[in-house]
């Protein structure tokens, strides 16, 4: 076969794989505008007959997901805020500063990474439950508030970074704290904004945890919401996926949107940073 | 090699030295204190729960009595006395085996098929790599709604070839399927962008001067870029297969761990155990044998990075 044949069969190939791939997302948006009785016909529709847009109207109502949304954002800029500035400063002392231990102590930070908070999470909810934590902001954010990797990233752009530029600071008489965001944190904007998307998008994401710390329901997340929504049509779930759908699809709109608008720096990010 | 010079005089002690060496404590304090906050955090967060969790699995601690007792080994003796701990290991590594298989396999397989710097497959790669970051409980939402007994899409796509429709996610043999199809659906995207990376760092003159000597495609795939890739490939095994490990979101979404216990993954059980029914000294035990298996994976496979791996260069 010729070379320009192969170049269509891979082309081909490689539209149905896409389609595949992006189905699922399709049909969640699709689902969404459909009436219930549209969901149980014998042979499903793939375009909505009519555009039920009250079916978002009607998904809101169904549970508080406006009081889930406030608490999600909350979270979200919580652990987004504490693991940046956190890991600025001491990705800055184990990059440029000297101290006895320096370096096993950062050993010690990438120990961390190794441990998952499903090995952490049973002891964490006895010490917050004696704190009376479970069930407030402090437990969704704080436990949250350094990532190891953060700091490993930021640490390894810190350190090419020429001392060069710390020392011209002190002899201007800056402050460790001035040289470090007026100077070292813009240099290092890059890393930093990468890191605050995957974080963003990780903590809205986030359910094991507000999961287990959290028991009322004016302090679920929406991931939490829509699962306790589901259940409570459980058995007729497939009378209201409609409504779950159009959940789901506000729940991952602010996510599609940053993706769409930062993708090509998540991705180059991703690609390079994760094994070098 | 030039030696460096090994004895060093020893410094008179001036008054202004003393001065320099209290100003450069004072200095790697204050460099340390930027540390600080951070290592507290992870501390209390990470290490102390560590050994606090050591702790609890040797007491009979039940969260709905404060009273508790040290029993030494008990919890762990009751553990690998119980049928169902060999059931809930074979569960969990029958999934982690077969996810990091099928997305690394499959992933591989996408990075070949769209490793084109055309624009429009960088657009084709964009919406595969999509799914990676939608919540795992969104996208078990929408597979319980495609994998639904009755109105499931998966099944009337079956009927269309003759097939009856089957109950995918109530029974014991294809429950754990479901669980799968959302991991990998999730994954693929971010092993086919890593494996691709891995592909453009491979120097094109190995395939040059190969197909020189009349090589073919998939002689070179198994003897260079397969080879040439085991870095990326490990690295792959190492995060997929301790992820997978952990599944819990799309079990507590899809299956609930039923039916007959078909999907209870060990990090489910620890949680039932905890939460559920509230015994807290024996999911601690069963949260050390867990972080142990962990421990002893990321070893081997540390030390396998050492021994077989092919490094360039």
């Amino acid at each position: 076969m010729s070379s320009k044949t192969w170049k269509t069969i891979r082309l081909i190939a490689a539209i149905l794989v896409t389609l595949i791939m992006i189905f699922p997302v399709y049909w969640m948006v699709i689902t969404s505008f459909k009436t219930s009785n549209e969901l149980r016909l014998a042979v499903p529709t793939f375009w909505p007959e009519t555009f039920m847009w009250s079916n978002y109207a009607e998904a809101f109502q169904a549970a508080p997901f406006g009081r889930y949304a406030v608490n999600t954002v909350i979270q979200t800029v919580g652990i987004l805020f504490l693991q940046i500035n956190l890991a600025i400063m001491a990705a800055y002392a184990f990059a440029k500063g000297s101290f006895p231990g320096r370096d096993k102590l950062f050993l010690l930070v990438l120990a961390a990474l190794i441990v998952p908070e499903q090995v952490t999470f049973v002891p964490v909810y006895v010490m917050l439950s004696n704190l009376r934590w479970i069930d407030t902001f402090y437990a969704l954010i704080v436990p949250h508030a350094v990532s190891a990797y953060t700091i490993f990233l930021l640490r390894q752009t810190f350190k090419s970074i020429s001392n060069d530029v710390i020392e011209a600071g002190k002899v201007d008489g800056a402050s460790r704290f001035q040289t470090l965001y007026r100077i070292l944190t813009p240099m290092a904007f890059p890393t930093i904004a990468t890191m605050a998307i995957l974080t963003f998008i990780s903590s809205w994401n986030s359910y094991f945890w507000p999961l287990i710390m959290t028991n009322s329901n004016d302090m679920r997340v929406l991931t939490v919401g829509i699962a306790m929504m589901r259940d409570s049509v459980a058995g007729d779930e497939a009378l209201n996926f409609h409504l779950i759908m159009a959940a789901s699809v506000m729940i991952i709109l602010p996510i599609v949107l940053i993706f769409v608008l930062a993708q090509k720096h998540i991705i180059t990010a991703m690609s390079n940073s994760t094994f070098k | 090699m030039k030696q460096a010079p090994a004895a060093r005089t020893k410094p008179k002690v001036s008054m202004a030295s003393k001065a320099s060496i209290s100003r450069r404590r004072i200095e790697s304090l204050k460099d340390f204190s930027f540390a600080a906050p951070a290592l507290l955090i992870l501390g209390v967060f990470i290490y102390y729960p560590l050994l606090f969790s050591l702790y609890i699995s040797f007491t009979n601690w039940n969260m709905t009595r404060p009273m508790k007792k040290f029993i030494g080994f008990e919890n762990y003796d009751r553990l690998v006395s119980d049928p169902l701990f060999y059931k809930v290991l074979r569960i969990t590594f029958t999934y982690t085996a077969l996810d990091v298989f099928l997305t690394l396999a499959i992933g591989l397989g996408l990075a070949l098929l769209f490793n084109v710097s055309k624009r429009f497959y960088n657009f084709m790669r964009t919406g595969i790599f999509m799914p990676y970051y939608i919540s795992m409980v969104i996208a078990s939402m929408v597979f319980l709604w495609i994998f639904n007994n009755q109105y499931g899409l998966l099944n009337k796509f079956i009927g269309v070839f003759g097939m009856d429709p089957v109950n995918w996610l109530q029974n014991p043999n294809t429950a754990i399927w479901t669980l799968l199809a959302v991991s990998i659906w999730k994954g693929v995207g971010f092993t086919m962008l890593i494996f691709l990376s891995g592909l453009r760092s491979i120097p094109l003159e190995y395939f040059e001067a190969s197909s020189l000597d009349g090589a073919n495609k998939f002689w070179q795939f198994l003897h260079i870029t397969f080879p040439l890739l085991s870095p990326t490939t490990l690295f792959l095994l190492i995060t997929n297969f301790i992820s997978s490990m952990q599944v819990f979101q799309s079990i507590d979404i899809m299956t609930n761990g039923g039916p007959l216990d078909s999907t209870k993954a060990i990090v489910y059980w620890i949680y039932e155990m905890a939460f559920v029914n509230f015994r807290t000294g024996r999911a601690s035990a069963l949260v050390i044998i867990f972080f142990l298996i962990i421990i002893v994976l990321t070893a081997v496979q540390m030390i396998l990075t050492k021994k077989k791996v092919h490094y360039e260069g």
